[in-house]
């Protein structure tokens, strides 16, 4: 079976059956506009240090939003024993795993499309092209890191504590370059090129550590 | 000084009773083989 | 006294020597004053960590090739007594900081990826704990032991490369004379012994700890096979 069919089905289907129950968008919409309101009264957010605090509070809200949405990647397959179904076909479990990788990155994009207005209405940063860019290069390491992680805690008791646990650590990169990169694109000092180019390399590094890790966690 | 006193305090507390506690460990797991 | 106990009492002692060439035979420092002595044992920590978390990873890939238990048990051995010695050089690394730096902490490359050393292997320690034991377990703590092992020379070269985004104090680094340097190496060596011999003990407990779920498992089978009265 071809991998890349596979893989797209599979997200395909995590995505139809997302859109058919519209369960985890709005809620993390939701849990991002309230991260934002909590970031202003935390941080006490007037006109003059916005755009200084703004950054921060847009890693903050994503790397929760994150763990939350990557947290329920296998939630269906747990309910339904459906993980030890796909598993049994001739598929790649890497293909499976690219598959839900690729489905849940996109639900988190799809918020980031909330996170991003919200942020420059609420706190009056600049959005720019170069902000969505690092975000979104950020997006695609840190949903491959989360997704394998997810894959690992799924069948592990109090699998809501370990996963931050496990899967933070490994953003922290993430989080460093994409905080440099959004921090320059809003005007602040930063080499933006290095950032990206930082960004590319981790998505690379962690794309193929994942792929490769991806095997030994999803088979059983 | 004191800062120096209390680190190897620490260290020697830590690792001398992580010691014990293993070799105690080890101690009732090989009674009850 | 069996033989790990005297391989203890061994590594015991040699560590006694080191802390007398610590305090008696090393030179004071004419920056940092008596406080400095820190560095021999903090140092020498920090290593013996990292050589158990190359255990750790070590142990791991040859669990996911072959499935073979003594390197999950090696694995096993290798992250809680890493675990131990990061908190070593995490706490005495605090202690110096506070007189030498003026606050017990800082957020440079070195610290930083300390602290997320200890998280990720404290994390590998729960997972362990809270995982079905034996292959799930295995497998799953073989992948994170891996992952965590890279992930922390990336953290470290992040931060590296964010301090230099955000340029901050620098730390003044002088070379050691002679004196100093015997004594670090010979603590060095001394912690690594001890090291190796926790980690002896500790594969020992496991493979006691695997010998007793063994047991363990065909008495569950039985007792669940007890016939019922039918309903």
């Amino acid at each position: 079976m071809n991998p890349f069919r596979v893989a797209l089905a599979v997200a395909r289907k995590d995505l139809r059956s997302e859109w058919r129950t519209r369960e985890v968008v709005p809620a993390l919409a939701q849990f991002i506009i309230l991260a934002l309101l909590i970031g202003n009264f935390g941080f006490q957010i007037d006109s003059r240090n916005a755009t200084t605090i703004a950054p921060g509070i847009l890693w903050l809200a994503l790397v929760f939003a994150g763990l939350v949405a990557f947290g329920r990647t296998f939630a269906a397959e747990r309910e339904q024993a459906s993980l030890e179904a796909m598993l049994m076909t001739p598929a790649s479990p890497v293909a499976i795993f690219a598959g839900k990788a690729l489905a849940a990155g996109a639900l988190l994009v799809i918020c980031e499309a909330v996170l991003l207005p919200a942020l420059s209405i609420l706190f009056g940063t600049p959005f720019s092209g170069e902000v969505v860019a690092a975000v979104l290069l950020a997006t695609f390491g840190m949903a491959a890191l989360g997704v394998l992680f997810a894959a690992i805690v799924a069948r592990v008791r109090a699998r809501e504590l370990l996963l931050p646990l496990l899967t933070l650590p490994l953003w922290i990169p993430f989080v460093i370059a994409g905080g440099v990169a959004v921090q320059s694109a809003m005007g602040l000092p930063g080499n933006y090129q290095q950032a990206i180019g930082l960004l590319i390399d981790f998505d690379i590094l962690f794309v193929v550590l994942t792929s490769l890790a991806a095997r030994f966690v999803l088979d059983e | 000084m004191t800062y120096l006193v209390l680190a190897y305090a620490f260290a020697v507390v830590l690792l001398g009773g992580y010691v014990f506690w293993s070799l105690r460990t080890l101690r009732e797991l090989e009674r009850r083989q | 006294m069996n033989r790990y106990e005297k391989a203890a009492a061994a590594a015991v002692a040699l560590m006694l020597v080191a802390a007398g060439a610590i305090f008696l035979y090393a030179p004071g420092d004419a920056l940092q004053g008596p406080v400095q002595r820190i560095f021999y044992l903090h140092v020498s920590s920090a290593i013996a960590a990292y050589g158990c978390f190359a255990v750790v990873l070590v142990g791991g890939i040859i669990y996911l090739r072959n499935e073979s238990p003594v390197a999950d048990r090696f694995a096993r051995a290798g992250a809680l007594v890493g675990v131990v010695f990061t908190t070593v050089t995490l706490v005495m690394g605090m202690l110096w900081a506070k007189p030498i730096w003026g606050s017990f902490w800082t957020w440079d490359a070195r610290l930083t990826s300390t602290l997320v050393l200890w998280i990720i292997y404290a994390g590998y320690l729960l997972v362990r704990r809270l995982a079905e034991p034996g292959r799930q377990a295995a497998r799953i703590a073989a992948v994170v032991g891996i992952f965590g092992f890279i992930d922390v020379p990336v953290v470290h070269f992040s931060v590296t490369w964010w301090r230099t985004q955000h340029p901050g104090p620098i730390v003044v680094n002088n070379a050691l004379p002679a004196e100093m340097l015997a004594t670090f190496l010979f603590t060095l060596a001394c912690t690594l012994v001890l090291a190796a011999v926790l980690i002896a003990i500790r594969y020992r407990i496991e493979t006691l700890l695997d010998a007793k779920v063994a047991i363990a498992e065909p008495a569950k089978l039985v007792s669940a096979q007890q016939p019922e009265a039918a309903p």
